[in-house]
């Protein structure tokens, strides 16, 4: 004879465990922070947009066969009409209907989509970045007037009328009128000059903060798809970190070979040029853009700068002293040298390396990083904004 | 609503016992607890055990189950058992009255398995519930202990889980290395002809592919509440590594005897269509795949078909998924299957092989390697090296490693070894070292 027993306990046995899960996606997410920007135009979104991370699952290693020619998997077919040699699908599309439950032994699919906003996701970046005190005094504010409501008066201009407020008013002033036995319900009741509402509104002087970002890029030819995939990825947190940090905040992308120009974002990432490299000429276009349209009395500049590191030996001067101008302009000016494998590689003499060069440069508003793979991004963002030396 | 009250199950449960009996079925008594779904995803993720330790990856296991749950894509599974005396068996609350006799006649059939089949003979049901009991106390005190706490915990949990399926499938004691060797020494002073020339200091004395038992033995470093760690996870491996071997007999013979119990039971219309419909819905063939209900059922209906009911009983008693498949798997049913093998080139998957004439016995093969022990890689410890190297090795049989996983698991052994450890393989027919 079986038993039955009805289990009314409510007690959620799995909740620590999933909690701890929780906390290893997390971690998943900063670690894999670099794999997000490879799709979506991102820099210069509004912080609400909603982007989807792919997290890598949390994967629970073992010894399991990789999936080869040598490895025959055996299953059921829906009917006798195969042969062999006949394609029956590709790994990408296998893997969408596989069960889930499977992925546990077949490696290189699991993965968790989640959902957040840049806003979040610039929370989870920035939450255990720690500022030091003398970046913290850079976030410089602007004193501005503002207008704000401030409740409501009997008196004011016509555009300001609340209609609503009026109408609550008379509304209350004829219930009063029927309680009393003033009126009949069927009465018309019309509307009086003492239920008019209007909206105050009050002056309001108010510290914001713009900032404007600048990113440089050279796109000639020696920037190579992987080194702007990198460079992209960089940017992306940069612009992420600042405009988590200002109200209002603006991006520029310059791209340069020996000339430069303003472009937008995708022509940025994914457009390239042949021509040579004056690194100078990117700066000056940023100084020139800095002049007509963002002074720096009221707004806070950052210029980033990605490059490989080449330049043309003749414009060395002139790129230092357009960097120095620039640093002078700019709440912080960062270069990052981008070289994800072919240090070494460079043969042509007359190249010389542009972090070097800058190493010349002595300001605390100065720093200069390296990428080298997709690991640094994270490393080299702490060394612009950690406070790591 | 639910159809259906305790009262009516208990009364179904006389006429199942009753029944099953005159069929010759032999189980340990069943306790069901009815929970509801909630509750049953909870319980799944631990296996269905009412007491088990926490690591991150039940939790794991709940959300995934959970979310397809709700995402209707696959309904939960009908039943969940557990191998133990009384049996412990969940019905969910919220299925209808012909599903939860279904489910219980498919339990009376998993724990007929469980009760005969010998590869169950050592897992001792009478106190499993116990051991998992205890289990979960020693790793709930290093979690709370201060100098140890759950990151240190997981550290071992997550390395020892790595390497839990690298026991002896047959579930073989450990015998420890250093007694082996004693026994070297002696038969080599008594002149046994059959290990002269052996060096007793050299480890391991015999092949062993108790990985983790013999890092348990062997490795210098770990501390004690670390090998107790490595220990239970073993243990738990021991208590789980049948259940991994019979998966295709398993699932088989319980829907082999819903399907005869339910039958037998003269349900009315109302519950006997609903019914057939559950049924074959979970004996279905999975396109691509194997679905263990569907091939168990299929093959345990074949057996009693060629050779008699007895047949089947036999079966049920001394096989495991690889002998059961080939025993009993013909070339008629790899035809009547639908049977084909196919791997991935380069992007794509090809079919190699179709069942006909030519095709069925390689088929056959193939699928003797993916069931059971032989769809996870066999590994062996080769030699322990004088300066602490762990030297393991994959025995290759054509299939190679997936190397990203693999390299993870070297890291998780030499995190429990203490000492530098290598593993030899085959990648695409070249000697590879990790």
């Amino acid at each position: 004879m079986a038993t039955f027993k009805e289990n009314k306990n409510v007690s959620d046995r799995s909740a620590s465990d999933r909690q701890r899960h929780k906390d290893k996606i997390e971690k998943a997410i900063k670690d894999g922070i670099h794999n997000i920007v490879s799709e979506e135009s991102i820099i210069g979104q509004d912080g609400n947009k909603k982007i989807k991370i792919p997290v890598k699952g949390i994967k629970e290693y073992r010894f399991v066969y990789g999936e080869n020619e040598n490895r025959k998997n055996v299953g059921s077919a829906p009917g006798h009409d195969i042969a062999r040699g006949q394609k029956i699908g590709s790994k990408g599309d296998q893997g969408k209907s596989k069960n889930p439950n499977k992925a546990g032994k077949d490696p290189g699919e699991e993965y968790y989509e989640v959902e957040i906003t840049l806003n979040e996701l610039a929370e989870y970046l920035f939450e255990d970045l720690n500022l030091p005190n003398l970046q913290r005094k850079k976030f410089k504010q602007i004193s501005t007037k503002t207008f704000k409501r401030s409740g409501y008066r009997e008196k004011g201009i016509r555009p300001r009328l609340d209609k609503k407020e009026t109408i609550k008013k008379k509304i209350r002033r004829k219930k009063k009128a029927l309680k009393n036995g003033a009126i009949e319900e069927d009465d018309r009741f019309s509307f009086h000059n003492d239920d008019l509402k209007f909206r105050h509104i009050k002056e309001k002087k108010k510290k914001t903060s713009n900032a404007v970002v600048f990113f440089i890029m050279d796109i000639s030819g020696s920037m190579t798809k992987d080194k702007k995939f990198l460079a992209r990825s960089f940017f992306f947190l940069l612009y992420q970190f600042i405009r988590s940090k200002y109200e209002n905040t603006e991006h520029n992308f310059i791209a340069h070979t020996s000339t430069a120009k303003e472009v937008n974002e995708d022509e940025f990432f994914n457009k390239g040029s042949t021509g040579g490299t004056l690194v100078s000429s990117g700066l000056d276009k940023c100084l020139e853009v800095i002049e007509t349209r963002y002074h720096p009395s009221s707004w806070n500049i950052y210029v980033f700068q990605c490059s490989d590191g080449d330049n043309w030996p003749e414009d060395n001067d002139s790129a230092l002293e357009s960097a120095t101008r620039l640093i002078d302009l700019s709440q912080f000016y960062g270069y990052c040298e981008i070289d994800p494998n072919d240090r070494g590689k460079r043969g042509w003499i007359n190249v010389s390396q542009l972090s070097d060069l800058f190493g010349k440069l002595t300001s605390n508003a100065f720093k200069v990083a390296e990428i080298r793979k997709k690991d640094d991004i994270w490393l080299a963002f702490q060394r612009f904004f950690g406070g790591f030396q | 609503m639910s159809d259906w009250t305790v009262k009516d199950l208990e009364k179904y449960d006389e006429e199942i016992i009753k029944l099953a009996k005159k069929n010759n079925l032999d189980w340990f008594p069943i306790s069901y607890e009815i929970c509801d779904y909630y509750a049953m995803i909870g319980n799944m993720s631990y296996h269905g055990m009412p007491l088990h330790y926490r690591h991150w990856s039940y939790g794991k296991s709940f959300e995934r189950t959970h979310q397809m749950y709700n995402l209707g894509a696959e309904g939960l599974p009908y039943e969940l058992i557990i191998n133990s005396d009384p049996s412990i068996a969940y019905l969910m609350r919220e299925n209808p009255f012909y599903l939860q006799l279904l489910i219980m006649c498919h339990c009376v059939g998993h724990s007929d398995f469980f009760k005969h089949n010998l590869t169950f003979s050592k897992t001792g049901p009478e106190t499993i519930i116990q051991r998992f009991k205890n289990a979960k106390k020693r790793i709930d005190s290093y979690i709370e202990d201060p100098s140890i706490g759950i990151e240190k915990v997981e550290k071992i949990l997550d390395a020892a889980h790595a390497l839990s399926l690298h026991i002896p499938p047959n579930c073989r004691e450990y015998t420890p290395h250093k007694k082996l060797r004693e026994d070297l020494i002696r038969r080599v002073k008594e002149g046994d002809k059959s290990v002269k020339g052996r060096d007793p200091d050299f480890f391991p004395i015999r092949e062993e592919i108790d990985i983790l038992g013999f890092i348990g033995e062997m490795a210098l470093n770990l501390e004690d509440w670390e090998r107790d760690i490595v220990e239970i996870v073993r243990q738990e491996s021991f208590y789980f590594m049948p259940q991994i071997r019979t998966k295709i007999m398993n699932e088989g013979w319980a829907s082999f005897w819903h399907f005869k119990l339910m039958n037998q039971l003269d349900l009315p219309q109302k519950y006997h269509i609903p019914f057939i419909k559950s049924h074959n819905q979970v004996v279905r063939p999975h396109t691509g795949r194997i679905n263990p209900y569907h091939l168990g059922f299929y093959l345990f209906n074949k057996i009693e078909e060629r050779h008699g009911i007895e047949e089947c009983f036999i079966a049920r008693e001394v096989c495991h998924d690889e002998s059961f498949l080939r025993q009993y798997l013909t070339k008629e049913d790899c035809f009547e299957l639908n049977l084909f093998s196919y791997s991935l080139y380069k992007k794509d998957y090809i079919i190699n092989e179709v069942s006909d004439q030519e095709g069925w016995k390689d088929i056959k093969n193939s699928l003797i390697k993916q069931v059971g022990s032989n769809s996870f890689p066999k590994i062996v410890v080769r030699e322990l090296k004088k300066n602490n190297t762990l030297c393991l090795k994959h025995e290759h049989d054509g299939r190679d490693l997936e190397l990203s996983y693999a390299e993870k698991v070297v890291d998780y052994i030499t995190r429990l070894w203490g000492g530098l450890v290598k593993l030899e393989t085959v990648i695409e027919e070249d000697y590879f070292e990790i």
